[in-house]
């Protein structure tokens, strides 16, 4: 195996990103079927051309006009009883990937990824799962499992009471630890079936919701409260294992400015890790991974209260925003993530990874924040992205896209990279303020304001951050500029403007 | 005459004018005195405004312009004169609960015939990945469901009409 080679541009700028590309001529497959959709499909089609693989895809009737379906070199169509049902249909999916002749499954993030009964379905088929094994899916998708395991060798985790151990005296001993309280479901993640309780009054109902929750969602009604940590810190850790039992990690990656437990602006390095914080965290993340036998690429998140971090979850699949990772180490982690599932040993060490400058991702969603965040639908009738230098855009929507509620609101990451982070703060706010999107509302002022204010730019945010400054939700208040637009392009105002002479309204507002 | 454009529910009344060089606006009780758009092209222009030269993209769609300044967007819809003054009419008659939000109907607590109350629950949605109960704003008797189970709607739509019960 050729050992990695670092393409160095001459005359490159102190943030040129020096992309770490790991050499690998042969895999066992040719074609990879992508069981995913938007913009990491695309992504992930990208990374395949480059690598000289074929890629196929599944798509749902109502994504058949997306760029990825475009993009692949054989899509497939699939149904189901609703969009989202048909991206969840195993059986589908599987005889797609045969008829694609595909020798490899990508399950990209969401949907089936920390599916371990669709990664045992791929194996059986003959397929190669690019992701780790079926057990490591199975293991970290039990939260309370996961949480076991970790403590179980010696990672620090969040007091909690877990309901299975004793459910006669579960609420007894939640109540104990003391408010506040966060109450969760095992199978939860991405914010749902989590429930913050600070009036321990409250504990029961929030008990009884997050199981018809967590039973709705994952068919999984067990749940665990934790003590909820104030305003902390959601640092995450990247790392890759391979077959042979090696993991290395690529550096960490805060998340902290979050809306109701969803992610929008994230970040590498975290600005609140001191060097020797920073080893710890990334220690105890390989630490986790290796206690683990994990293999691929994974995540393992914690937070952080500014003097010690907790485990909170592991996401054995590509998270939404790697791409920060990618920009600061210049490692592809889609190509890595193939070359491992291909049963290669990691292409290089430790000492290799090496961090450069500053990455910021900013997520553009359909939403609207001064209406509690609530989905927004149309068209992207005028769509124009930023460009330039360190500025990257993975989109999922073309111009012209009929932007629905079927999926997850996630329209496209800008992402951006410079050498330090105020610069890249303000390079993501250029960015945003360069981006036009008319014809459904969405997120990028509110973003915006988010970057340009003075606690982001001084790196004093948490998770609460947000619920703690409603206003950045609300927006200006000052609306004459568009109200003074919108009345000049109005036919029937300017028509009942231009119908009286200028005189004559002249005198008549003398005469008011 | 008095016009009213809406943005995010709310309603701002304004009164465009012409004066030298170019409009006069006055907005609620704010009075711009000068204002004047210049096109440049499809979907673009430069809106002056107080000495001010603020480049601007739109998009007109029927009723609404969706309008950018400066990264910042905004949905701004006409509201025509005659109709803002029939929906107060056809309101207190014509009961129906809108939708507060895109998304699918989980479950339907009521059926046609049903007297309900201030809070009854009629439906649960779920949008925005939360459940929501959507309950009556008074009472009255369930006309017509006009979504079943699993069905999508769009924000605004009309999910359960009511009638006057007999009272």
């Amino acid at each position: 195996m050729a050992p990695p080679k670092r393409s160095r541009k001459t005359g490159a700028d102190s943030h040129e990103i020096v992309w770490m590309t790991s050499v690998c001529a042969n895999y066992p497959f040719d074609t990879i079927l992508i069981a995913n959709r938007g913009e990491i499909a695309v992504r992930i089609i990208k990374t395949l051309r480059k690598l000289g693989l074929r890629s196929a895809i599944v798509y749902h009737e109502i994504d058949a006009g997306t760029p990825a379906v475009a993009m692949a070199d054989t899509a497939i169509a699939i149904d189901g009883r609703t969009p989202i049902a048909a991206y969840l249909d195993i059986t589908q999916i599987i005889a797609a990937a045969h008829k694609a002749n595909a020798g490899a499954v990508h399950p990209g993030y969401g949907f089936l990824s920390e599916n371990a009964a669709f990664a045992k379905s791929v194996v059986a088929a003959a397929l190669t799962f690019i992701g780790p094994a079926p057990e490591s899916i199975e293991l970290m998708g039990d939260k309370i499992r996961a949480r076991n395991f970790v403590q179980r060798n010696g990672f620090p985790v969040v007091p909690s009471a877990i309901e299975e151990d004793d459910p006669a005296t579960f609420l007894y001993r939640a109540r104990a630890m003391g408010a506040p309280l966060l109450v969760k479901t095992s199978g939860g993640g991405g914010g749902k079936g989590m429930q913050i309780v600070s009036d321990l009054g409250r504990l029961e109902d929030a008990i009884a919701q997050a199981h018809s929750e967590g039973q709705r969602y994952f068919g999984d009604g067990r749940l665990y409260v934790e003590r909820y940590i104030e305003n902390p810190r959601h640092i995450e850790v990247q790392v890759l294992g391979d077959c042979f039992g090696n993991v290395v990690h690529l550096f960490e990656r805060e998340c902290s400015v979050q809306r109701r437990f969803q992610k929008i602006i994230e970040e590498a390095p975290s600005p609140a890790l001191s060097p020797e914080m920073r080893k710890r965290i990334c220690e105890a993340a390989v630490g986790i991974a290796l206690a683990g036998r994990y293999r691929n690429a994974g995540t393992v998140e914690f937070i952080f209260d500014g003097a010690q971090f907790y485990f909170l979850e592991m996401n054995t699949r590509l998270q939404v925003e790697h791409p920060v990772t990618e920009m600061i180490t210049g490692i592809d982690l889609v190509a890595e993530q193939i070359r491992l599932a291909a049963g290669h040993a990691l292409g290089f060490t430790q000492p290799d990874v090496v961090p450069n400058g500053h990455a910021i991702e900013a997520r553009l969603y359909a939403e609207a924040p001064k209406r509690g965040y609530a989905p927004t639908t149309g068209k992207a009738t005028v769509l124009e992205y930023p460009g330039g230098n360190g500025v990257r855009i993975d989109s999922g929507i073309l111009r012209g896209q009929q932007i629905t509620t079927a999926f997850d609101p996630m329209l496209a990451k800008i992402i951006v990279h410079s050498s330090t982070r105020l610069e890249a703060a303000l390079k993501a706010y250029r960015a945003m303020r360069e981006l036009v999107l008319l014809g459904c509302e969405t997120n990028a002022s509110f973003l915006m304001r988010i970057l340009a204010g003075e606690a982001f730019l001084s790196g004093d945010i948490h998770t609460g951050y947000l619920e703690q400054n409603p206003h950045l939700a609300a927006g200006d208040a000052d609306l004459s500029s568009f109200l003074a637009t919108a009345a000049l392009l109005t036919r029937e105002i300017r028509e009942s403007a231009d119908a009286v002479p200028e005189l004559h309204a002249a005198v008549g507002s003398w005469r008011n | 005459m008095k016009h009213s454009l809406e943005t995010n529910g709310i309603e701002h009344q304004l009164w465009l004018s012409r004066c030298r060089g170019g409009y006069r606006l006055s907005l609620g009780d704010k009075v711009i005195t000068s204002v004047a758009f210049a096109h440049e092209g499809d979907g673009s222009g430069v809106l002056s405004i107080e000495g001010e030269s603020l480049p601007v993209r739109f998009l007109i769609d029927r009723d609404i312009i969706h309008i950018n300044i400066g990264g910042t967007t905004r949905v701004i819809r006409y509201v025509e004169p005659l109709r803002a003054r029939s929906c107060a009419f056809a309101q207190t008659n014509h009961l129906v609960v809108r939708a507060p939000m895109p998304g699918i109907v989980v479950a339907t607590k009521v059926s046609p015939g049903q007297l309900v109350y201030t809070g009854t629950p009629l439906m649960v949605m779920e949008g925005m990945k939360l459940e929501t109960i959507i309950r009556s704003q008074r009472e009255g008797v369930v006309e017509r469901i006009h979504f079943k189970e699993g069905e999508n709607f769009e924000r605004d739509a009309v999910l359960v009409s009511l009638s006057e019960g007999v009272s």
